[in-house]
């Protein structure tokens, strides 16, 4: 299989050749053969020493595209390669996918203090459309895309929870 | 102030690693601990350590850290001895501190007189100025119409700051490269002022390029005895906001130190202060160093004097002073050992702009170690909540020198994980390793000068590199081994249905 790192261009190949013995692994990464040895697993969580290293794992989420993984500690996304990522979406017929993305959510928790474009004004990406306080400082929640709004969900006063949808742009 | 006051019960204004900090003092000393708490903090490290804890309200902090007559109320009601405000909240509220001596309570601080010129930077530079403490060139006083305050930046030459006298932590502070903008910023700062405060309080400051925020410890008791416990060089900020801070700093020889501690000394003495505070100090290029004020309270910072002064514990020191006792130290007793460095870790996120991370902390890994201190409110399980501030966590090392340090809280950093929030720790991880910052040629401006934020994407990418083969040995151990027994499980079924068709198609594509 082949992956990507998030934001690099970097493309890693990966492949399980067998298993040696109950818990050791022989896998391939980028043509080089490596030794795994499973110490711990469970749903999410894994133990592991590659060839002499010890490293934790944690799966945070597995979508159809990327895998995000906690390793050692750092937060590391995994892109699963596009060729593939093209057969995977064809065969889950993912065309409904990205519906969502009309709404502008809050990535933090905070009160609202202030709102600054009116409904049915056309923004651009990155201009602020709402101003939270959270942890004493003051956040621009930043529009995700292009557009005009088309409904401002969050009130002045109020407060939002994380993911919480602030605005819908179209 | 009354002498020979017992104290044998503290109320805890405070939340945090801070209120940790003093209960912590509190059960040395053999002295019962009492903490408060909003609905936000039931489940805070403070609550469950302080021998009793009593609720004080809603999260906002307005209504519970903040409420004065609730916390009077509670510390009536149990009759505790003294109040320790900790930092931040109200620690350095002169009204708050009158209102415990009203009540009879030990406030451990100085007296309201002595905050209530603190406060007010204004007349404590008024009061500097008579005393020969040196001080930043600029107004006199507060400035009240536009055209004056353009007379003065004139003279003391541009560019220039506005600020605002009752700002604070870097807040309410205005930069001006000439007239047209001073007079522009000069609006706009009254009318944010006004609406803060009630008033517009502004001054003007000649803007000193290049600078160094350099401080001074002080402790000073209740018969005028005064002592400062050497520099903290706090000079790696953002926003105006410390970051990191040591001592010894890298400019300050002897003879240095001996003449601005005496100047600190001076100003304790000129504002009558009492207990531990911090006169804090701007030094130029030139090596001039400038008063700018004092933070009447225990600074964040306090751990790193307290390793370089070979242990002096500043929070019993600050609760024997309270107590109306002597300090039990010369000026000559003290010697600078070693040195420290301190990182503050913040719920941030130092590459999208420091914005707020907040929420669960599933896990977490605290560093230890030789040299190695860490104060924190952190545990595995605990919520970092978004109503307070974002300090998590302090990392300090000790070392013999500056270098041992430095490699001490470099490698405590690679210890250092927080699960579930972003930190501020892959930017002290550049710092620590950036030659700048290790040559000792710091300044306010030391992110922006370096380019130190594009220097912590190109590490970051690099980490991610280096851990690439386990996220991906973690990958195929995930699919192969772990899901195999995984039927019934946890996961959603949508997710598991996406789950077994990726594996199926990705057996398809490679062929098995």
């Amino acid at each position: 299989m082949e992956f990507k790192l998030a934001d690099q261009a970097t493309v890693l190949d990966g492949e399980l050749i067998r298993t040696v013995g109950r818990e050791s692994i022989l896998i391939k990464i980028n043509g080089k053969e490596h030794n795994v040895r499973l110490l711990k697993s469970g749903t999410q969580e894994l133990e592991f020493i590659l060839d002499n290293s010890f490293h934790h794992a944690k799966i945070l989420n597995w979508s159809s595209s990327e895998i995000k993984t906690l390793i050692d500690g750092q937060v590391l996304t995994i892109k699963k390669h596009s060729r593939l990522t093209d057969v995977l979406e064809k065969s889950l017929s993912l065309t409904s996918f990205g519906k969502g993305e009309n709404n502008l959510t809050s990535q933090i928790p905070g009160r609202v203090v202030s709102i600054l474009p009116k409904v049915g004004s056309s923004i651009k990406k990155g201009d602020a459309i709402v101003i939270l306080e959270s942890m004493k400082m003051q956040v621009a929640v930043k529009a995700h895309k292009d557009g005009h709004i088309k409904e401002i969900r969050a009130k002045e006063g109020s407060t939002v929870a994380r993911y919480d949808v602030v605005a819908v742009i179209e | 102030m009354t002498k020979n006051n017992k104290i044998s019960s503290i109320l805890i204004a405070n939340r945090g690693e801070i209120a940790l900090r003093v209960i912590r003092a509190c059960k040395e000393l053999g002295i019962k601990s009492i903490s408060v708490y909003s609905d936000e903090d039931t489940r805070s490290v403070h609550v469950k350590r302080s021998d009793e804890a009593y609720y004080i309200g809603k999260a906002p902090a307005l209504e519970s850290y903040l409420n004065m007559s609730k916390i009077i109320e509670v510390a009536n009601t149990v009759g505790v001895d003294a109040i320790h405000p900790g930092y931040g909240f109200l620690s350095e509220n002169e009204g708050f501190a009158e209102m415990c001596e009203r009540n009879g309570i030990i406030f451990i601080g100085p007296t309201s007189e002595a905050m209530e010129i603190t406060g007010d930077k204004m007349k404590c530079k008024a009061i500097m100025k008579k005393a020969r403490v040196p001080t930043v060139p600029g107004s006199d006083g507060v400035i009240d119409n536009v055209e004056k305050a353009a007379d003065i930046a004139h003279n003391a030459g541009y560019p220039v700051l506005l600020k605002s006298a009752f700002g604070g932590g870097g807040r309410g502070i205005r930069f001006a490269n000439d007239e047209k903008q001073l007079k522009q910023e000069f609006e706009m700062a009254s009318a944010e002022s006004k609406a803060a405060f009630g008033k517009a309080a502004l001054f003007v400051e000649k803007y000193l390029q290049r600078i160094r925020h350099i401080e001074f410890q002080l402790i000073r008791d209740a018969y005028k005895n005064s002592r400062h416990l050497f520099e903290r060089e706090c000079s790696v900020q953002r926003r105006h906001q410390k970051l990191i801070e040591m001592s010894p700093s890298p400019v300050m020889d002897q003879k240095t130190r001996e003449k601005v501690g005496e100047i600190a000394v001076r100003a304790a003495a000129a504002v009558d202060y009492l207990n531990a505070g911090t006169a804090e100090f701007l030094r130029d290029q030139e090596g001039n160093f400038y008063f700018i004020e004092i933070n009447s309270r225990l600074q964040v910072e306090h751990p790193v004097t307290e390793l370089v002064t070979g242990g002096i514990d500043l929070v019993k020191l600050q609760i024997s002073i309270a107590r109306g006792e002597e300090i039990s130290f010369s000026q000559q007793d003290l010697k600078m050992h070693g040195c420290a460095i301190e990182c503050r870790i913040n719920a941030e996120d130092p590459f999208y702009d420091f914005t707020p991370s907040v929420g669960p902390v599933p896990n977490c890994n605290i560093p230890y170690g030789p040299g190695i201190r860490v104060d924190t409110y952190l545990y595995p399980s605990c919520t970092v909540s978004a109503y307070y501030d974002s300090l998590v966590a302090k990392l300090i090392a000790w070392g013999r020198d500056f270098e041992e340090a430095r490699i001490r809280v470099r490698n405590a950093l690679d210890e250092f994980t927080i699960e579930g929030i972003n930190t501020t720790i892959p930017l002290h991880k550049t710092i620590m390793d950036e030659q700048n910052f290790i040559s000792g040629d710091l300044s306010t401006d030391y992110l922006e000068r370096f380019n130190i934020i594009d220097k912590m994407r190109e590490n970051a990418k690099e980490e991610s590199q280096r851990v690439s083969s386990a996220a991906i040995a973690a990958i195929l151990l995930q699919s192969e081994f772990v899901k195999k027994g995984m039927s019934g499980s946890s996961m959603t079924s949508k997710a598991q249905l996406q789950k077994s068709k990726w594996k199926r198609i990705g057996r398809e594509f490679n062929g098995i």
